[in-house]
């Protein structure tokens, strides 16, 4: 698509009354999917208020097309459809960004997790061979306050 | 004093034991722990029989975890000291010994045992160093020395020793990905006094380096990009102790 300023004259591209209809109800389903998706705990609530901003806008866009040419307008872009696409295409590269974000957030987690249960199951194991021996090693085991705490 | 030597291992089997008779012999003092990275052979039996305490992370978390866990443990349970060093043999007990030794005089926080430290080259004389690993080397080495300042020579040495200042650090924050060089400047970054001492090393007795020439080029672009945003990075109050 050419990115040129508008040509003096030329018609913006609307979009039609069909594409706002099938926008609409595509826009419902998929706001009642993610509702039933909560209902069934496959998803949870705190990462389906994205998902349900995304649905109220396709929503929006298509009861208001005035807003999507304003937007256009905004962008230099004649074809309105474009804009659309455009807007559509930003919003799901921020919603991929969040998943990295959330996915970089759980990995830790995991690993934290994982070395906490190992250093855990070490202490336990090193105790038991301690107790078991009797004349304990040299570095006898000394529990710091905040160990105790976990 | 209380000292832990810790020795991240994945499927080290045929090296492992040896390793551990070797830092027993050289710090019959320091406590043993074998972080086992999920191992998928007998490399946390065979650290059993040969007299360490194993901590198995119950999946593969990569060096840099296996690390931090160490860190952790040390942290923990009250040491004063901590030393790391590889699970394949390159790296010799009496070595780590002397790194240790910096470390409990208090003449650094975190001290790096060097295969290319000038002075080194003579001590060296068994360690040969490919030459993919050589290209990362100097480039790694260049741009860390630009990163901080200080000059160091061998970047992704394991063979490393460290007091309570440095768990603290690492225990909180420490790359998964890119363990070695990010630590190292994170810690210059933080204020932490960090010595690099030459020490010789040996050819691996088990397993085999990570490093295909491939791998090499990712590993490089990977730890330029890593150096980078570490630049940018907050510096953390300090924890605790």
């Amino acid at each position: 698509m050419s990115a040129l300023p508008l040509a003096a004259g030329e018609a913006q591209v609307h979009l039609t009354s069909q594409t706002r209809i099938v926008a609409a109800v595509i826009a419902v389903f998929f706001m009642l999917l993610i509702l039933d998706l909560i209902r069934r705990d496959r998803l949870q609530e705190r990462y389906s208020v994205i998902w349900f901003v995304a649905g109220l806008g396709m929503l929006a866009g298509a009861a208001f097309p005035g807003l999507l040419e304003l937007v256009a307008e905004a962008m230099g872009v004649r074809n309105t459809n474009v804009a659309l696409f455009s807007i559509v295409l930003l919003l799901l590269l921020g919603l991929a960004l969040n998943f990295s974000v959330i996915m970089s957030r759980q990995a830790a987690q995991i690993t934290r997790l994982a070395q906490e249960r190992a250093i855990e199951k070490a202490l336990a194991e090193k105790q038991s061979g301690e107790a078991g021996n009797g004349n304990g090693s040299a570095g006898e085991q000394r529990l710091e306050p905040e160990e105790k705490r976990l | 004093m209380r000292t832990l030597v810790f020795i991240p291992a994945w499927n080290e089997e045929a090296s492992i034991a040896e390793v551990i008779g070797d830092v027993r012999k050289y710090l019959p003092e320091a406590d043993l722990l074998v972080v086992d990275d999920g191992s998928a052979d007998a490399t946390a039996e065979r650290a059993r029989e040969a007299g360490a305490t194993v901590a198995s992370l119950p999946f593969n978390q990569g060096l840099g975890a296996a690390l931090q866990t160490g860190y952790l443990y040390a942290l923990r349970n009250g040491y004063d000291a901590c030393a790391h060093l590889d699970a394949d043999g390159q790296h010799p007990a009496e070595e780590v010994a002397r790194l240790l030794a910096e470390v409990t005089a208090d003449r650094a926080d975190l001290v790096i045992g060097s295969r290319y430290h000038a002075g080194a080259e003579a001590v060296s004389g068994d360690y040969r160093p490919t030459f993919s690993r050589r290209i990362g080397t100097s480039v790694f080495r260049f741009f860390l020395t630009l990163a901080t300042r200080q000059r160091f020579t061998d970047t992704t040495s394991g063979m490393r020793a460290a007091n309570r200042r440095v768990m603290a650090l690492f225990s909180q924050h420490y790359s998964p990905d890119f363990a070695e060089i990010e630590s190292l400047q994170l810690a210059v970054r933080q204020g932490l006094r960090v010595e690099e001492l030459p020490v010789r090393m040996l050819e691996r007795t088990g397993g085999s380096s990570f490093l295909t020439p491939l791998r090499s080029a990712f590993f490089i672009f990977k730890g330029l990009v890593v150096l980078l945003v570490g630049q940018f990075r907050p510096r953390q109050a300090e924890p605790e102790r």
